[in-house]
């Protein structure tokens, strides 16, 4: 049930065609978790809030650095060194206190990834190297939550929505090869449109409206301000959901 | 066969910023082969020394992955071909 307060914050969505109260109580009962409160963690966290999510997760081990500043738009100058998932909670309970919001600064591993993601419905994929997203991936698809794929490079980014046992996953996407980490480029505008992105992927999952970017990688090239797909099918060989 | 070979603007540097090649060759080897011959510096960037696709780049024919055995997909007149480099950034 919303509130008089939930009907007048969320009027606008809830006139959207086929949204309406349904969808906003959906939301609300929501339990989003957002792994990495960076460059897309920032504006997928930010629009996740302002839509109303009941809960949301988020977690980062990282501490804030001023080069983090030109992506990163949930921390500001007064936070550098702080604890980022803290910060970011900071700002999101300012942007909307009427729902639930929790920190978590703890590294991802094999050891704890199914515990931290325990009970939460969907997972944002915002990190920013390969072997903690196929991590993601792998306790996702596990755990028969949605996953929600983002990255970006300089201007580019990409998005992919999968749907465990029922589309194409990160590891069905890069074969599960690794490159190593390197410090990338980027500007924060292209975080900002893929996080955008992701936010966008969430919502319509929860309020089931619209068709999902299941079994499409979308490729976004700002410098030519072009949206590309590209098919990416099931590999019956995955190791991470060719089981199901 | 005559092909197209569309690039991200990542690849712009190597392209004189051409990103839309008209490329020759009935296979993704050959249309590569031909691309590289226009621009020599991708040929170092996209394969390996034994001559194989690097693991970070995936090859896309009209919106579909050749994944694997990518060199030797065949390649039909007018078809559209997309390099892709797996990017992690966040």
């Amino acid at each position: 049930m919303l509130t008089e307060k939930e009907l007048q914050r969320y009027d606008r969505q809830i006139m959207i065609y086929g949204f309406g109260e349904e969808g906003q109580e959906k939301l609300k009962k929501a339990r989003v978790f957002i792994a990495g409160a960076g460059g897309l963690g920032s504006p997928a966290a930010i629009y996740l809030a302002a839509a109303g999510i009941g809960t949301i997760r988020m977690a980062d081990h990282d501490t804030v650095e001023l080069s983090n500043l030109n992506r990163q738009v949930l921390h500001w100058d007064e936070n550098i060194g702080e604890e980022k998932a803290e910060s970011a909670v900071a700002k999101l309970q300012k942007l909307n206190s009427d729902i639930r919001i929790e920190a978590i600064g703890e590294t991802l591993t094999e050891a704890n990834a199914s515990q931290l993601v325990a009970d939460s419905d969907l997972i944002v994929d915002a990190m920013d190297n390969l072997p903690t997203r196929y991590l993601l991936n792998k306790t996702a698809i596990e755990k028969g939550i949605p996953f929600f794929h983002g990255a970006v490079y300089g201007f580019e980014g990409r998005a992919m929505t999968v749907i465990p046992g029922k589309s194409a996953c990160l590891n069905c996407l890069y074969h599960g090869i690794a490159v190593p980490k390197v410090k990338f480029p980027v500007i924060g505008v292209t975080p900002a449109v893929i996080g955008c992105i992701q936010a966008t992927e969430v919502i319509k999952y929860i309020t089931g409206l619209g068709e999902l970017l299941t079994g499409r990688l979308l490729n976004y090239d700002a410098l030519s301000m072009k949206f590309t797909e590209f098919k990416v099918n099931r590999d019956p060989n995955c190791e991470h959901c060719g089981n199901l | 066969m005559s092909a197209e070979i569309e690039l991200s603007s990542v690849f712009g540097r190597y392209t004189d910023k051409q990103l839309n090649i008209k490329v020759e060759g009935s296979t993704v080897g050959e249309c590569l082969k031909d691309l590289f011959r226009q621009f020599p510096k991708l040929e170092k960037l996209l394969l390996t020394r034994e001559g194989k696709l690097q693991h970070a780049y995936d090859i896309y024919i009209n919106g579909e992955s050749a994944y694997p055995e990518e060199m030797t997909k065949p390649v039909k007149d007018g078809d559209k071909l997309n390099i892709v480099f797996i990017i992690y950034g966040g």
